[in-house]
This record gives structure tokens, C-alpha cells and sequence, in this order.
């Protein structure tokens, strides 16, 4: 990724470079030379998408409905991706990696998808291609980015990528720094104390740091009861704030004195601002605090993909289009998920998952030459506040006033309730979920 | 040609409720179905989970049911939620949409039947005009 350039490519493309990309049949038989790009996009418009992961996937598949014979192309460094969502389960150890892992073979045999494992260096958004680090070059009609998020280490004085890959886990990319987690958190001492330090808004999975303080807690109860959690937050409100401590104090004793969390609120001193990896320290705007265990999920922006090419403004976000997901400073380029900036819609899987499905059918009416239809989105998230005992949140939205916002009075998170069986319950929902929510995207 | 294009614009027009100042025109059916597929499935097609499969069922139970989550008369855990977010018009085009998808998991059911499904939908809900 750092050897990314935002490279303009002079050379013309040639037959040879066109037969390439779409076949010695396609190009013969199209007859796209000299006709105009209207006419090309009418027979056989290529969208080429950046990334395939739950956006990227996502929007192939739905594409694939929406237009039967458009030429897709998905573009993704990794041959397997394994989903970020969930992956606070293996920290706990109630899933694998593996059980997360999945491949875009389906994707490319069910709905005709022409997938390439290489990784992106360059596009050119006026010549409209895009070129890899294999040397392959792919021109489009319309391009679609789902790039994921990015890190700025550089708000944490002594916390680097480096650290992270090493004794000081972030584990917010699911992969080998989650399996790293749970072996740190299953060696802590009998009384230990482990932090984690939540990140400023806007971050992916709003309510994932909290769920992993619960399963932290969780473990702690059974394994390590004397050990205790210290959330450091440099805000005030989180998601799901009030379900997640009525969950902790029914099942952490939170607030007690034997508490096995202690949440820091940001107007409490709880933004951290420094790690001291020698005295396994971190520094806040209010205090020191040593701890056995340090889990830093740092402030975060756009993917580097979005970055290098320019889809991001001075939030570190991708502006968009919000009827559309169409980037707001490039034209037919679209930029899906996490790096979207899509106001009330949370960075998650299921956000990333909708808006793919509304790209896609923007994109398959735009091509008809028709104007895209009205825009409709949903998220709903379950969270484990442990293994049994789940809080949601959900909203249906729509573009109101040039914002993406709730429809109707769909928002709302879990009611605090007497009946026992609910937290239950929303715990069997969010297994059957993740199930579901995999297939909807991969199969 | 021009004169079918015209006389489908005529029609568009004609399907159209009035709508107040910065209303939206509604979601097509499909659309608005396609959000329902992470918890029940590709196209409503997940027979093996908790949350109910939608392909198939009838316009009148789907209706009924997302009614009553709406008005708060059927206890639920999120669907309430859901359900507020739409209207009885957007209620309705996704019931229509949803009785015409294949009765089986989603994994064994091909593209073609899955377009087959969609085109019959879309035809139910135009009452014959495309």
C-alpha cells in the first residue's frame, strides 16, 4: 500500500491492452473502437471495483442483480479476507479465525465475476484505469472503492504500526494480531490489570471496543477474578452506552467496589495520549496508568487506498453523493463502507452491506440512462455484552435534507427491560446473524 | 420508439402519489427488500436461522405482521424498530416483492431462477407494465 502512486498514465492504451482486460472476443465482437463511450457503456459498461471485502463483495453480487450482463471486475490484494466482524469472539475464544475466513470463489463463479488478486499502485481518473503492482492496467466505466480504514498512530506519542504488529496489538483488523490478543489476555497474571483505550469518533464498528471490554470482563469472572479492566475513553457518550452498563453491572458488578470494569470518561482524563511500552504505561489528559495488558485501537481515517487517490477531504473521510455513494470529488467513482462519510450511518459491516446494494442499483440505472432511484439503507448491529446476553441497535434511513438520517422512528437502541429472556435472546439473534450476514455478502 | 418512451413517461407519472415538498419518491420494492437480506437472507431465502424466511410468505402475513410491529401490538426484539421506519405503501411493495421469491435456501437456487423471481415481482407490482 505505501507504494501506492497517484500516477497519471500517459500511455495510450493499446488493442493489445484492451484485448487483455476484456478478451479477444469481447473487443472483436463490441466493435468499441470508435464508438462513442456512451455507446460502449450501453453493450458492455465494465465497473471495476477496489477491494473485496463485505462492500466490494457485496456490490458485485447486487450488481450482478441489478444488470445482467455488465462485466464486473473485483481488484483485492488478499486471496482470503477474514471479517473484522466477530472477530472479538476469537479474543474470547468463541470462534476461530478460520470460521472467519473467506474467499471471493463463489462471488466470481455464481455471479460471473472476474476476480484478480493483485494489489493496486495507481488510477488515472480521467483515462478512467487503473493500474496494479502485477503491471496489469483495467480500464472502467465506473469505478467502486471499498478500501476499509486506516490508522493515525501519530495521535499516540511512543505507538507505532510496528508496535502493533509486535507486543501491543491493536486487533482491529481481524488477522494474527487478534490471535496475539487472546494469548496476551490468557497469560495475564491473577490479579492483573489490562487497558484498553478506545478510539475518538468517527471509528469502524462503533460498539466493538465495548463488546470487547465485556468479553475481557467476561473472562476475568471465570478465569482471573481478582483482575481488573480499565476502559479509557476520550469521549463522553459510546454506543449502546446505557444497554452495555446495565449489562456490566447485571453481569460485571459494574459501579460496584469489586467492579471488574472501570470505565474513564474523556471529561474524566480518559483520552490517552502516550504509550510508555518500557514501563508498560499510558499517559491521559489526567493520568498515568500501568496495566499488564495494553490494547490501543487507535483514532482512525479513510483506507490508504482512498487517501492515494484523493477520495478523501479534510476530515479524513470520502465525501459522497448520498443518494448514490458516488464520490463527491471524483465522478464515477464510488467509495462504499468504513471510508464513507454517510452522517448517521455507522461504520460497520451491515452499513457497508447496504450501501453496496444501493451503489449497485445507482450504477445499473445510470448506465440504463435512467435517473437512480430513491436511496434506502438500514443498519442493524447485535453486540455481545457476553456470550449469552446481547444489546442492538438499528435504523432504517433515507437522504433527508442532503443527509443520510433515520427514517421514521426506526432508530433506537435495546430497552432496559426486567424480561430475562430478551439480552438472551438478542445474544441467539446475533449468531444467527453473523451466519446470515456472511452468505448475504460471499455466497 | 419515441412514442413509447412517452407514453411510459406518461405512466411513471400517473403511478406517482403526490408528494409534499422534500419528500422522497418511495424505494422500489426490491430495493427496499434487498436491506432485509442480512438477517433473512439473500432475496428472503434463509431457511436455517432463527430470524423467519420472507421468500414466499404471502403479502397478507407479511403485512399483518410488520403492522403489528409497527403499532407495537407484537412484542418483538428489533423488528419493531424496523418496522417504524416504514410506511404502509413501502410495507406493502416489499410483501408483494417477497411472495414472489423462490421457497428455498438461497445457496441452491440459481441466477436465472433468481431474475425469473425478480421480473415476476416487478410485474405484480405494475400491474403488468414495465
Amino acid at each position: 500500500m505505501s507504494q501506492l502512486e497517484n500516477k497519471t498514465f500517459d500511455q495510450k492504451i493499446t488493442r493489445r491492452d484492451l484485448i487483455k482486460i476484456f478478451g479477444a472476443t469481447a473487443v472483436a465482437a463490441s466493435g468499441i473502437f470508435g464508438a462513442s463511450s456512451q455507446a460502449f457503456a450501453k453493450s458492455a459498461a465494465h465497473i471495476v471495483v477496489l477491494g473485496g471485502g463485505v462492500g466490494g463483495a457485496t456490490f458485485a453480487k447486487y450488481l450482478r442483480f441489478a444488470d445482467p450482463d455488465v462485466k464486473i471486475t473485483i481488484i483485492e490484494q488478499d486471496a482470503e479476507y477474514i471479517t473484522c466482524l466477530r472477530s472479538n469472539d476469537v479474543i474470547a475464544g468463541m470462534h476461530t479465525l478460520d470460521e472467519l475466513t473467506f474467499n471471493l470463489d463463489t462471488i466470481k463463479n455464481k455471479y460471473n465475476v472476474n476476480v484478480v488478486i493483485d494489489k493496486v499502485v495507481g488510477a488515472d481518473f480521467d483515462k478512467k484505469t487503473v493500474s496494479t503492482a502485477k503491471g496489469e492496467r483495467f480500464s472502467y466505466d465506473k469505478l467502486v472503492v471499498s478500501p476499509g480504514i486506516d490508522f493515525k498512530f501519530e495521535d499516540y506519542e511512543g505507538y507505532d504500526a510496528e508496535l502493533a504488529e509486535g507486543e501491543f496489538p491493536h486487533a482491529y483488523k481481524a488477522g494474527p494480531q487478534t490471535l496475539k490478543l487472546r494469548e496476551q489476555l490468557l497469560a495475564m497474571p491473577q490479579g492483573g490489570t489490562a487497558i484498553i483505550a478506545t478510539p475518538q469518533n468517527p471509528f469502524r464498528c462503533p460498539p466493538g471496543p465495548y463488546e470487547r471490554a465485556s468479553f475481557f470482563a467476561e473472562y476475568f469472572k471465570k478465569h482471573n477474578p481478582t483482575a481488573k479492566l480499565l476502559v479509557l475513553d476520550p469521549k463522553d457518550r459510546f454506543t449502546k452506552d446505557v444497554p452495555f452498563k446495565k449489562a456490566w453491572e447485571r453481569l460485571y458488578g459494574y459501579k460496584s467496589d469489586n467492579s471488574l470494569i472501570e470505565w474513564v470518561s474523556g471529561s474524566e482524563g480518559g483520552r490517552v495520549v502516550r504509550l510508555d511500552t518500557a514501563n508498560m504505561m499510558v499517559e491521559t489528559d489526567g493520568d498515568d496508568f500501568k496495566a499488564d495488558l495494553i490494547n490501543i485501537i487507535p483514532n482512525q481515517r479513510a483506507g490508504v487506498l482512498a487517501q492515494k487517490l484523493g477520495l478523501t477531504n479534510a476530515s479524513g473521510w470520502c465525501p459522497i453523493e448520498r443518494n448514490t455513494m458516488e464520490s463527491s470529488l471524483h465522478k464515477e467513482v464510488y467509495v462504499l463502507g468504513d471510508s464513507s462519510i454517510a452522517d448517521a450511518m455507522p461504520k460497520s459491516g451491515f452499513s457497508a452491506n447496504s450501501q453496496a446494494k444501493v451503489c449497485a442499483q445507482a450504477i445499473a440505472d445510470t448506465l440504463k440512462g435512467e435517473h437512480p432511484g430513491t436511496a434506502i439503507y438500514s443498519n442493524v448491529c447485535y453486540s455481545l455484552a457476553g456470550e449469552n446476553y446481547g444489546v442492538s441497535i438499528a435504523a432504517v434511513y433515507e437522504v433527508r435534507d442532503g443527509l443520510i438520517q433515520p427514517k421514521g422512528e426506526s432508530a433506537g437502541v435495546s430497552e432496559i427491560t426486567d424480561k430475562k429472556a430478551q439480552p438472551i435472546l438478542e445474544a441467539v439473534y446475533q449468531k444467527n446473524w453473523q451466519r446470515e450476514f456472511v452468505k448475504d455478502v460471499f455466497s | 420508439m419515441k412514442t413509447r418512451l412517452l407514453i411510459s413517461a406518461f405512466a411513471f407519472t400517473l403511478a406517482q402519489p403526490v408528494l409534499a415538498e422534500g419528500q422522497n419518491p418511495m424505494a422500489t420494492g426490491s430495493a427496499m427488500a434487498w436491506q432485509c437480506a442480512p438477517c433473512h437472507g439473500t432475496n428472503g431465502q434463509e431457511f436455517l436461522e432463527a430470524m423467519p424466511p420472507l421468500a414466499g410468505m404471502s403479502v397478507e402475513q407479511f403485512t399483518k405482521a410488520m403492522l403489528a410491529y409497527r403499532e407495537g401490538t407484537r412484542p418483538s426484539v428489533i423488528m419493531d424498530r424496523v418496522a417504524r421506519g416504514f410506511t404502509d405503501a413501502e410495507i406493502d411493495a416489499m410483501a408483494v416483492w417477497f411472495e414472489k421469491q423462490p421457497l428455498k435456501q438461497w445457496e441452491n437456487t440459481s441466477l436465472t431462477e433468481a431474475n425469473a423471481a425478480h421480473q415476476s415481482a416487478q410485474t405484480q407490482a405494475t400491474g403488468g407494465q414495465k
